[in-house]
């Protein structure tokens, strides 16, 4: 299978309320079509690392960060960002990688369908029926003409994962995406969400805090340890395979 | 290009969206503005208009020679050529520059002064033409009123003389071309052309004056020769040399050098004080419009993440607040016209009656709104460039975590 996304001492150092936060990344690889899961506490670094794979986050250090999507060619985002080269991580990131968050971060001022048409307008992708299909799987094909703010909740994290998955990434990133959940509206989501991923073969990679909630969706996760370092002064996380 | 379309759209549909927000800012710019506006008006309406007419005065600017001198021709089209001087007549003498005038509606014969004039003369200024042959008169207020004659009317102008012991008196029709102002003298005058003025002064010595028929002594050939001039200088900057360089050349001479000084400082002073609040104005409303406008793209950064998220580049996303901050910048503009126009209205309309103006006491050219128009935008761009660059070069990670 192939190797989509591949760390090597990756770190990212943060300063929050004044105590120094380091994530370290020894090693890991992300394979095509697999399902992973960063499990941890709330600040523990789960978003940290998934904004970085996502391209959106610029690591401090890292002795190797590939990206070989399976639908394009292999890059050296590490490189990338030493070369400051945010067009060409932009190009990636729109072309492969569909990005969900915990609020869903749907613009207030376009229609559902709207935002979910954005990234393949982007891409000047065709406009076919992708969008009322993908709607249709996800259960939001009657809200497409309302603005976000009329949705509930739950309609919006459906919309906020059709916008990430219309125009067919090999990549989909979901930061706790349904943390403002109830458990049961959560599941019912998840579940769609996985069938659609498997239908399309994507490389799902998630943030959760709920245990069960992974175990249930038969995610890989990958681990997280934490421990006080510089003389306490640091909070270090590490994920390891 | 198709990002560019793109980002146009979407921050129009914000900016629609938001109407209320964006209506707080458009409002908070045009309440900025429109007292600007008002001020320079009333500035431009009533300092600029009353300076000018203090600077521009021709009394002010006017330089009278004392006695009689002799000035020929030459010496006269030499000053006419001078570039600080704007309009310059010979005088005859005072004695042989009078005429009386009669008309049918006016039961008295007018004693009245003859003045020499030409085309520039700063005295009358408006009129459609001036005096241009003998039988050609423009009539102080005074004169016409005292003769009950109107421009277009016909008047009867006679000079009388003591000539080999017999009197004489010889008539000439005149036209009423125009009436002077009467803020131009209160004196009786009667302006007409130059050859006017000579042939009269030529009657009254007893010589002939053959264009009129008027018999006398042959005229000799002698060079012409002025005993005084009637002088106005360019503007009032320019009085204090032209006298100098007559009294340079033996000439004796008035000016109103104490009013101008008084007039030069008042136009100074009033244009330091305008200065001093336009510019105050002008870096208050900057910085009230630049705050506003960078707190606007601030409270934007999450959803700029968002679209750099989807793939906007960084380059684009700046145009998302400053296209925004141009649509407040026209907007607001529009309306603070509008404030200004109504206001300029009031004004004009209740205050100027009150104080005796016969002009506009607050009014703004076309090229002032422009001005306004750019300013503004230029403020809104800047402002919306540095906050846009801002939220452009921060990560969009620390801009989503914000969601």
């Amino acid at each position: 299978m192939t190797v989509v996304y591949s760390l090597k001492n990756a770190v990212k150092e943060r300063l929050i309320d004044g105590v120094g936060f380091r994530l370290l990344v020894p090693e890991i690889q992300i394979s095509a079509q697999e399902n992973i899961a960063l499990i941890g506490h709330s600040g523990c670094g789960k978003s940290t690392l998934l904004d970085m794979l996502a391209l959106i986050l610029r690591p401090d250090n890292c002795a190797e960060f590939n990206l070989h999507p399976v639908d394009g060619d292999s890059h050296d985002v590490g490189g990338l960002w030493q070369r400051d080269k945010q067009s060409k991580l932009s190009q990636i990131r729109k072309q492969h990688i569909g990005y969900v968050m915990q609020s869903g971060g749907l613009l207030p001022y376009l229609t559902v369908r709207e935002n979910i048409e954005l990234p393949r307008k982007l891409l000047k992708l065709p406009d076919d029926d992708s969008i009322n299909s993908i709607s249709r799987v996800l259960g939001i094909d009657r809200q497409l003409d309302k603005l976000p703010g009329l949705l509930s909740a739950g309609e919006r994290q459906r919309a906020a994962f059709a916008r990430a998955l219309s125009h067919r990434p090999s990549i989909l990133i979901a930061d706790e995406p349904t943390s403002a959940l109830d458990p049961v509206t959560a599941q019912k989501i998840m579940a769609v969400v996985m069938e659609v991923i498997r239908g399309l073969k994507i490389t799902l990679i998630t943030a959760s805090h709920d245990w069960a909630h992974v175990y249930k969706m038969e995610l890989r996760t990958l681990k997280q340890e934490a421990e006080a370092v510089d003389d306490g002064k640091v909070y270090q996380s590490r994920f390891t395979d | 290009m198709a990002q560019i379309t793109n980002i146009v759209r979407l921050s129009y549909r914000d900016y629609s969206h938001e109407w209320r927000m964006s209506g707080c800012f458009v409002l908070a710019l045009s309440s900025v503005l429109a007292p600007m506006m008002i001020l320079f008006g009333l500035k431009f309406g009533i300092v600029s208009t009353m300076v000018n007419e203090l600077v521009e005065n021709p009394v002010n600017r006017e330089i009278r020679p004392i006695g009689s001198g002799r000035y020929n021709d030459a010496w006269i089209d030499a000053y006419r050529n001078r570039a600080d001087v704007e309009f310059i007549v010979p005088k005859t003498r005072a004695l042989a520059a009078t005429i009386q005038l009669k008309s049918e509606t006016a039961k008295r014969i007018l004693s009245t002064e003859l003045m020499a004039t030409a085309a520039g003369d700063p005295l009358l200024v408006g009129m459609a033409s001036v005096p241009r042959d003998y039988n050609q008169v423009v009539l102080s207020q005074s004169a016409a009123s005292k003769l009950n004659v109107e421009s277009g009317d016909q008047i009867d102008g006679s000079l009388s003389r003591q000539f080999q012991g017999k009197r004489e008196r010889v008539h000439l029709p005149l036209q009423v071309i125009d009436i002077a102002a009467a803020t131009v003298t209160t004196r009786n005058v009667a302006y007409v052309n130059l050859d006017l003025l000579i042939a009269s002064e030529l009657f009254k010595d007893g010589r002939e004056v053959s264009d009129l028929g008027w018999e006398g002594n042959s005229e000799d050939s002698m060079e012409r020769v002025y005993p005084s001039f009637r002088l106005y200088a360019r503007s009032i900057h320019d009085v204090e040399k032209l006298v100098a360089d007559l009294e340079k050349e033996g000439a004796r001479v008035k000016a109103n050098v104490s009013e101008i000084t008084t007039v030069k400082s008042i136009d100074q002073n009033l244009s330091i004080i305008y200065w001093i609040i336009a510019c105050v104005g002008a870096i208050g409303f900057s910085f009230s419009l630049g705050a506003s406008l960078w707190a606007n793209v601030d409270r934007k950064r999450r959803e700029l993440s968002v679209l750099r998220l989807v793939g906007f580049k960084s380059g684009r996303i700046v145009l998302f607040p400053v296209l925004q901050s141009c649509y407040t910048a026209v907007l607001g503009w529009l309306l603070a016209v509008l404030v200004y126009l109504a206001f300029e209205y009031l004004i004009n309309f209740f205050l100027a009656p009150r104080l005796n103006l016969d002009r506009a006491l607050c009014f703004l050219l076309t090229e002032h709104f422009l001005w306004a128009l750019a300013l503004t935008m230029v403020v809104a761009i800047f402002a919306a460039l540095v906050g846009g660059v801002r939220a452009a070069r921060i990560e969009p990670s620390d801009g989503l975590r914000e969601l």
